[in-house]
């Protein structure tokens, strides 16, 4: 990344578009967005090029050219605030319509350059609404209680009990050796089970989904819980599809004995289904 | 109209519109959705597009951590550093009941990783 040293200094006072998202064209309801956007000082608004809506919104260079950017990335309170906004602005959208989500911070120059973008990709982008049409992003997460898990499956473990006991009838460094031992045990049958469970569980939503994709687990602290992630998917569903919503009550139940929780987000734009980059030539 | 429609499809919040959490908004905001001609924009005001990748320039960034913002990092699952797992708590109690003392157990293993 090069810095932008150099640049003219009234580009800093000018303003951007920033892009939210493309629908179809057609969609404008009234008093729709009001008061949500990314600046406060700038509603959104429904940019019609062709077959194409983009809901976007101006943006003070000041505050999203990139040199701003790099300070204000590292502002937290500025950042949940922006990104709630972008994500606010969509989840309205998608309320009564199909929307293609773009990714934070996609600002352009002027609207007569956003115009552009929505003309010479129309074909691209409307392939993409296509396939995303009448349907919503569902997400689920998976939490496990690690040391309910861990009972369980001991429980159930001849080697691991035995490994166990003998672990508990030795002493100093031989008792410390089958401690370890009995500890890589647990660990390896966690993983074991870990991965069978996710492999599982995502099968049985991908019956029931469009599409559906795994994403990384999130750290507990980030998740802002106590129990660990075991799966993080998305899932596109159709919007009026219930039989989604039916397996994850099934899973709910099949896995609550071994400490396992289900949990449902969403609807959320099909963020995990759409292209990752559009125009790339 | 879109507040109502949404919530009739908002299977896991049926208590309320509770906001979603930080962690969701943010994997898909700043690390999901189209991006428009490659992530990250040279110079950006000698051109009509400027995109930035949120997700480098965070990584980067010394709050980042502070926020918990380090998903892709990816991380141990099931780890449990802080010797307070499930087996260490019950390999303890077996330790007590054997009258054998956490520190000798220790010391063994100092002993067996310097060469025994």
């Amino acid at each position: 990344m090069s810095s932008s040293a150099g640049a003219p200094a009234g580009a800093q006072n000018g303003s951007g578009w920033y892009l939210y998202g493309v629908v179809a064209a057609g969609y404008s309801p009234t008093g729709f967005l009001s008061g949500v956007s990314v600046d406060p000082a700038h509603e959104v608004e429904f940019l019609t090029e062709g077959s194409l809506t983009a809901l976007a919104s101006r943006v003070s260079l000041a505050e999203f050219d990139e040199p701003s950017l790099l300070e204000r990335l590292n502002d937290p309170a500025w950042l949940e605030q922006k990104i709630r906004a972008h994500e606010q602005v969509l989840e309205r959208a998608l309320g009564s319509t199909s929307v293609v989500p773009f990714r934070f911070c996609t600002v352009y120059r002027s609207e007569a350059e956003l115009r552009r973008f929505l003309g010479e990709r129309s074909e691209e982008l409307e392939g993409v609404l296509r396939r995303v049409e009448g349907k919503v992003e569902l997400g689920v997460k998976a939490f496990v209680d690690r040391d309910r898990l861990a009972l369980t499956l001991a429980a159930g473990d001849d080697a691991l009990r035995e490994i166990e006991s003998r672990a508990a009838a030795a002493e100093g460094g031989r008792a410390y050796l089958e401690r370890r031992r009995a500890e890589r045990l647990v660990s390896q049958e966690l993983e074991r089970f870990a991965a069978e469970a996710v492999g599982a569980c995502h099968a049985r939503l991908l019956a029931v989904a469009e599409e559906g994709t795994l994403g990384p687990r999130q750290s507990a602290e980030l998740a802002g819980r106590s129990d660990q992630m075991l799966m993080n998917g998305a899932y596109l569903v159709r919007a009026d599809e219930r039989r989604f919503e039916e397996a994850v009550e099934d899973l709910r139940r099949e896995y609550a004995h071994l400490g396992v929780g289900f949990e449902i987000t969403g609807p959320w734009p099909p963020y995990n289904f759409v292209p990752r980059e559009v125009g790339v030539s | 109209m879109s507040s109502r429609d949404l919530d009739a499809y908002r299977p896991g919040q049926a208590t309320g519109p509770a906001p979603a959490q930080l962690a969701d908004v943010l994997e898909r905001v700043l690390d999901k959705g189209i991006v428009i001609a490659g992530d990250i924009q040279v110079n950006l005001l000698d051109i009509a597009l400027l995109t930035v990748n949120p997700r480098q320039l965070i990584a980067s960034a010394d709050k980042a951590k502070e926020m918990g913002i380090d998903w892709w990092e990816g991380n141990a699952f099931l780890s449990k550093g802080d010797g307070e797992g499930v087996l260490e708590q019950r390999l303890r109690r077996l330790e007590d009941a054997a009258g054998i003392e956490p520190d000798r157990a220790k010391r063994a293993s100092l002993r067996e990783r310097s060469g025994e």
